[in-house]
C-alpha cells in the first residue's frame, strides 16, 4: 500500500503520480493486466477468467463494495451522440466493479474493469463472496443482457414482467423520443455575459 | 384400509406458513416497496423485496440530456434531500472540464448540502417514531423542517428540487429588470442571520426529541438489539453513511475524501458500535447537531466573491471517465460519468445510496418479527426514488 | 311504577349518558391531542372550537355504504361489532352514580363487570377471522393474546380491592371508602382506597385497562403503521361506528370502574345524604374525566410496545406484582 496520502496540499503533478503509483502497485499485487488513471479515478483492467479471485483479493484492502455495473461500447447508437470515433472503436461490454477503502483519512479506491465479448456476454458472479452484488448483477443483467454465471436469481429487478429487451443497450431506442422527436438545441441558451441584459423571460429556461 | 392400530399420527404440530404482501401501498414502507413475506405466525421465514415501481430510467435519460439539463433531472432521485443529489454530478463535470470554481460558490454549495442533510434527517426523525407508534414527534419535527425548507427556498427558489448548481458555480440570481439584477446577484439579504436562528431552532428540536423519543424506555425496548448489522456484513453489502457509521466503521467522505471546502471545517464524525436500530437512530440525531455546527462555521468563513466561473457557452466535456462521490444524507452518492467529448454523456452510472442500503434486506429480515421488520426498514432510511432511479 | 318500565327508562338514560360522554371524550382526544402536537385540531365543525366534530363524524359514518369483503363470513362479520358493543355497554348497569342512582345494585357487581367485559375478546376474534384478510387475522390473533393476557392483572388488582372492602357490590365498595377511617379531633377522615394502600393496585389496573382498550402503547392489534387498522381494516360505516364508539365507551367504562373502586366513586369529603344523589354523578364524571385525560395523554406521547414485550410485561411483571399486592392487602386486612 502506498504511504503517500493524496492530501490537498500536494501540488498537481505529485498528487497525480501518487495515485498512479498506487494504481500500479495495486495492479502488480493483484496480477491484473493494466491500469488507467485519469481525473483522479483509478481503473484496473482484469482478465475475464480471474474476475472473482481478483476482486476477492482486492477486498482484503478495499473493503467496501460500492457498486457493479456495465458499459455498452457500440459503434452505432439509437440514442444520444455515441462515441467520438466509431471507426476505431472495439465493440465490447465492460463490467465495472468499484471497491473503496474505509480507513480513516484514506480515499483509496479502484474500479475494476473486465472486458466482455459482445456476442456472448458472460462473466462469473460475485454473489458467493459478496452478498451485496446480487442486486447489482440483476440490474446489469436486465439492462444489458449480461449473464452472470452463478447468480441463480437473475430475474428482472426494475422492469415489469412483460418487458422485452435490455433498455440500456445503445441499440435500444428511447420510446419517448420516438413518440415526440427531440426539438434540437432550441432550449439550450448560452449564459449571459455579466454586463449583458438578461433575456426577456428572465432567463427562465 | 389400515387398521386403527397401524395409523401413524404425526407428533409435530403442523402450522402452515402464511404468505402476505407488505406493500406496495403500506404506511411504513417509505414509498412503493413491496415485500413478499413468508410468515410463520409473526416470524418472517423468507422475504423477497420487489422494487422498480418508481423506475424512471435516469441512466438512459441522461444519455440524451446536456449537462445542464441533467442537473434538473437529478434533483429528483432522492427527493428528501434535493440539493445533495446535484453536487457530485456537478463536481464530476467540473473535473472533466478542468474548471476552477470560485470559493464563495463552493461555500454556498456546502451550506446548502448541510441544510439538505438537516432536512433529510429531520424527515427521518419524524417518520421513524411514527412507525413505532409515537405520533407526536412527527408534527413538531416537520414544523422545524419547514424553517429549513424556507431557507433553502429563499436561496434557490425550490424547497425540494432546488436545481441550483450550475457548471462552474451556483446560479446567480437574475430577475427581470436591471434593479433586480443589481440587488439579487448574490444570496438574499438576511440569509445568514436567518440561518443562524434556524440552526438554534434545530438544536432545540434535537434537545426536545432527546427527551421525548431517544430516552423513552419503549423506544429503547423496540430498537435496541433489533436488526444488528455487523461491520463486515455492512461493508460486504455496500452500506454507507449513517448505517455504516452505526455499525462501528469510522468513515465519512467529508473528512476522508474531502470535496467542496470540507477540509477547512472542523467537525466530528458520529459513530456507534452496536449496529442496531437504536444506533442508527442516534447517529442521525447527532449528525443534525454536527451539521448545525458546520453551517455556523461556514457562515463565519465564507469569503466574498463571484458565484460563477467563466464557462464556455456550449458545454462539451472532453473525453474521459470520472467517478465523483459525496456524502449524501443517506450515504455515499456517486456518479460515474463516461464522456466521449459531446454535449451529453455517453453513459452516466448513478451509484444511489438507498439501492445499496436496501441490498441487505434479504440477509437481515429472515428471522425477524413483523413489528421488527417495520423498525428495521425505518432505520435504514431509504427513499424509493433513490432505490429505483 | 311498573318495574319493567322503570328499568327501561333507567337503561335508556344510562345509555344516553354514556354515549354523550363518549362523544365528549372523542372530542377531547381530538382537540387535546392536536394541541399536544402543536396543531389546532377540529376547527370548523359547529362553530368556533369544532365541538360538533364527533357528531359530524358519526353522521358521516352512518350514511356510508355497507361494505363487506366478498370472501368474508357475513354472519360473523356482521355480529362482531355488536358483540363488542354489548359487552362494553353492559358494564354500565352496575356503576353507581349516587347512593340510589344505579340501574341494578348487584351483590356481585365487580364479578359481573369483569365477566361481561371480557366477552369483548370474542368480538375482536370474530372480527379478525371473518374479514378474510391476512392483516386482519394477524391483528385479531395479536388482540386475542393481548386481551387474554391482560385480563389477569385487571382481575387481580380488583380482587385486592374486594378483599379490602369486604364486598363485591360496587355500591358497597364506594360506601366502604366513604366510611370513616380515622378521626382527627372531631374531623372524620375518609379516604378513597388509592390512598389506603391500593396505589400499586391502581397503577396495575390502569396499565391493564389501557391494554384492554388496545390503545397506544398497547395497540399492537391495531398497529396503524404496520397492519393498517388490524382487525378493523375491513369495517366501514355503521359497523365501524359501533367499534369506534365501543372503544370510547369502554374507555369510560374502565375509567368508571377505576374511579369507583380506587378513587371513591361518587363520594367526596363533605358530601353526604341527599346531596350525594344530586352531586354524585358530577363527582363521578369529574373523576372519570381525569382518568380519561391521562389515558389520552399517554396515547399521544408514547410509542407502541411490541407483542412479545407486551406479553412479558404482563406475565413476568404485572401478575407477580398483583399477586404480591393481594397478599399484602390480605395480611393488612386481617392484622389491622
Amino acid at each position: 500500500m502506498t504511504d503517500q496520502p493524496t492530501t490537498a496540499e500536494a501540488d498537481e503533478s505529485t498528487e497525480l503520480s501518487a495515485l498512479e503509483q498506487y494504481a500500479s502497485d495495486l495492479t502488480d499485487r493483484l496480477g491484473a493486466t493494466g491500469y488507467d488513471v485519469e481525473f483522479d479515478t483509478v481503473r484496473v483492467f482484469v482478465e475475464l477468467d480471474k474476475w472473482v479471485e481478483t476482486i476477492v483479493a482486492a477486498r482484503e484492502d478495499l473493503e467496501l463494495f460500492s457498486w457493479l455495473s456495465a458499459i455498452d461500447w457500440s459503434k452505432t447508437t439509437e440514442v444520444g451522440e455515441g462515441v467520438a470515433d466509431p471507426d476505431s472503436l472495439v465493440e465490447r461490454f465492460e463490467v465495472l466493479c468499484r471497491l473503496s477503502s474505509v480507513r480513516e483519512h484514506n480515499a483509496d479506491a479502484a474500479i475494476f474493469v473486465a472486458v466482455l465479448d459482445r456476442s456472448e456476454p458472460s462473466i462469473a458472479s460475485l454473489t458467493e463472496f459478496i452478498g451485496g452484488a446480487a442486486w447489482h448483477e440483476r440490474e446489469a443483467h436486465e439492462m444489458f443482457g449480461i449473464d452472470f454465471v452463478g447468480n441463480d436469481n437473475l430475474i428482472p429487478l426494475y422492469l415489469p414482467d412483460a418487458f422485452v429487451g435490455n433498455p440500456l443497450l445503445k441499440s435500444y431506442p428511447l420510446i419517448a423520443r420516438e413518440v415526440k422527436p427531440w426539438p434540437g438545441d432550441v432550449d439550450v441558451e448560452p449564459m449571459p455575459e455579466p454586463d449583458q441584459e438578461p433575456a426577456a423571460d428572465g432567463g427562465a429556461s | 384400509m389400515m387398521h386403527r392400530s397401524e395409523v401413524a399420527v404425526s407428533v409435530e404440530l403442523q402450522t402452515p406458513d402464511m404468505t402476505i404482501n407488505i406493500g406496495p401501498q403500506h404506511p411504513s414502507t417509505h414509498g412503493v416497496l413491496r415485500l413478499i413475506a413468508n410468515l410463520d405466525g409473526e416470524r418472517i421465514r423468507d422475504v423477497e423485496p420487489v422494487i422498480g415501481y418508481m423506475h424512471r430510467g435516469y441512466e438512459k435519460l441522461s444519455e440524451v440530456r446536456t449537462y445542464a439539463q441533467i442537473t434538473a433531472l437529478v434533483n429528483r432521485i432522492d427527493w428528501v434531500s434535493g440539493f445533495a443529489n446535484e453536487v457530485p454530478f456537478i463536481l464530476g463535470v467540473e473535473k472533466l472540464l478542468g474548471i476552477e470554481v470560485p470559493e464563495r460558490a463552493q461555500w454556498i454549495r456546502l451550506i446548502l448540502s448541510e441544510l439538505a442533510r438537516i432536512s433529510s434527517h429531520l424527515v427521518f426523525m419524524s417518520s421513524y417514531p411514527l412507525e413505532l407508534g409515537a405520533t407526536t414527534p412527527l408534527m413538531h419535527t416537520l414544523r422545524e423542517r419547514e424553517y429549513v425548507l424556507e431557507l433553502i427556498e429563499s436561496v434557490t427558489g425550490g424547497r425540494f428540487h432546488p436545481n441550483f448548481t450550475r457548471v462552474g458555480g451556483v446560479k446567480p440570481n437574475y430577475g427581470g429588470g436591471s434593479q433586480t439584477k443589481k440587488q439579487s446577484m448574490d444570496l438574499p439579504a438576511g440569509f445568514f442571520k436567518q440561518t443562524l436562528e434556524t440552526m438554534d431552532r434545530v438544536d432545540q428540536i434535537c434537545d426536545d426529541l432527546d427527551t421525548l423519543v431517544t430516552g423513552n424506555e419503549v423506544i429503547m425496548m423496540r430498537t435496541q438489539g433489533v436488526g444488528v448489522i455487523p461491520a463486515d456484513k455492512a461493508l460486504e453489502y455496500g452500506l454507507t453513511g449513517p448505517n455504516l457509521r452505526a455499525s462501528g466503521v469510522d468513515y465519512d467522505l467529508r473528512r476522508d475524501d474531502p470535496y467542496l471546502t470540507y477540509d477547512q471545517i472542523d467537525f466530528n464524525v458520529v459513530t456507534r458500535d452496536t449496529g442496531d436500530c437504536y444506533a442508527r437512530y442516534v447517529v442521525r440525531q447527532d449528525e443534525i447537531r454536527e451539521s448545525a455546527n458546520i453551517i455556523r462555521q461556514a457562515i463565519d468563513m465564507i469569503p466574498a466573491g463571484p458565484l460563477m466561473a467563466k464557462v464556455p457557452r456550449v458545454l462539451k466535456a472532453p473525453p474521459g471517465q470520472v467517478y465523483t462521490r459525496a456524502e449524501n444524507p443517506k450515504g455515499e452518492f456517486g456518479y460515474y460519468l463516461v464522456s466521449e467529448g459531446g454535449k451529453m454523456p455517453y453513459r452516466l452510472k448513478i451509484r444511489s445510496t438507498s439501492f445499496s442500503n436496501l441490498t441487505i434486506l434479504p440477509w437481515i429480515l429472515p428471522g425477524q418479527l413483523v413489528p421488527d421488520l417495520v423498525a428495521i426498514l425505518g432505520s435504514l432510511d431509504f427513499v424509493l426514488g433513490d432505490v429505483d432511479r | 311504577m311498573n318495574f319493567w318500565l322503570l328499568l327501561v327508562i333507567q337503561v335508556v338514560v344510562m345509555l344516553a349518558l354514556v354515549l354523550t360522554f363518549s362523544l365528549v371524550v372523542i372530542y377531547v382526544e381530538l382537540k387535546a391531542g392536536s394541541h399536544m402536537q402543536g396543531r389546532i385540531g377540529p376547527y370548523y365543525a359547529g362553530g368556533k372550537y369544532g365541538w360538533a366534530a364527533p357528531l359530524a363524524d358519526a353522521a358521516k359514518f352512518l350514511q356510508k355504504e355497507d361494505l363487506a369483503p366478498a370472501k368474508a363470513d357475513r354472519t360473523v362479520f356482521g355480529l362482531a361489532p355488536y358483540v363488542v358493543m354489548m359487552s362494553t355497554l353492559a358494564v354500565f348497569v352496575v356503576i353507581p352514580l349516587g347512593p340510589d342512582l344505579v340501574v341494578v345494585n348487584l351483590d356481585l357487581g365487580v364479578y359481573f363487570v369483569l365477566a361481561i367485559s371480557s366477552l369483548s375478546v370474542l368480538g375482536v376474534l370474530m372480527a379478525g377471522w371473518s374479514s378474510a384478510n391476512k392483516y386482519s387475522l394477524l391483528g385479531g390473533l395479536r388482540a386475542a393474546a393481548q386481551l387474554i393476557a391482560y385480563e389477569l392483572p385487571l382481575v387481580l388488582a380488583v380482587l385486592a380491592v374486594v378483599i379490602q372492602a369486604g364486598t363485591m357490590s360496587l355500591n358497597g365498595i364506594v360506601e366502604a371508602q366513604n366510611d370513616v377511617w380515622f378521626t382527627v379531633g372531631s374531623f372524620d377522615v375518609s379516604l378513597p382506597f388509592i390512598f389506603r394502600g391500593q396505589i400499586i393496585g391502581f397503577v396495575i389496573f390502569m396499565i391493564a385497562a389501557v391494554a384492554e382498550l388496545s390503545r397506544i402503547p398497547f395497540d399492537m392489534p391495531i398497529a396503524e403503521s404496520e397492519l393498517t387498522m388490524g382487525y378493523l381494516t375491513e369495517y366501514s360505516g355503521i359497523r365501524f361506528t359501533m367499534f369506534f364508539l365501543g372503544e370510547y365507551a369502554s374507555l369510560i367504562g374502565l375509567s368508571a370502574i377505576a374511579a369507583t373502586i380506587f378513587l371513591g366513586g361518587y363520594g367526596f369529603p363533605g358530601v353526604s345524604g341527599d346531596m350525594a344523589n344530586y352531586l354524585g354523578p358530577f363527582i363521578l364524571f369529574g373523576k372519570i374525566a381525569i382518568l380519561a385525560f391521562f389515558i389520552i395523554w399517554i396515547r399521544w406521547t408514547w410509542p407502541r410496545v411490541r407483542e412479545d414485550q407486551l406479553q412479558s410485561l404482563a406475565w413476568t411483571w404485572l401478575i407477580p406484582i398483583a399477586l404480591a399486592n393481594i397478599f399484602v392487602i390480605a395480611v393488612l386486612k386481617v392484622v389491622l
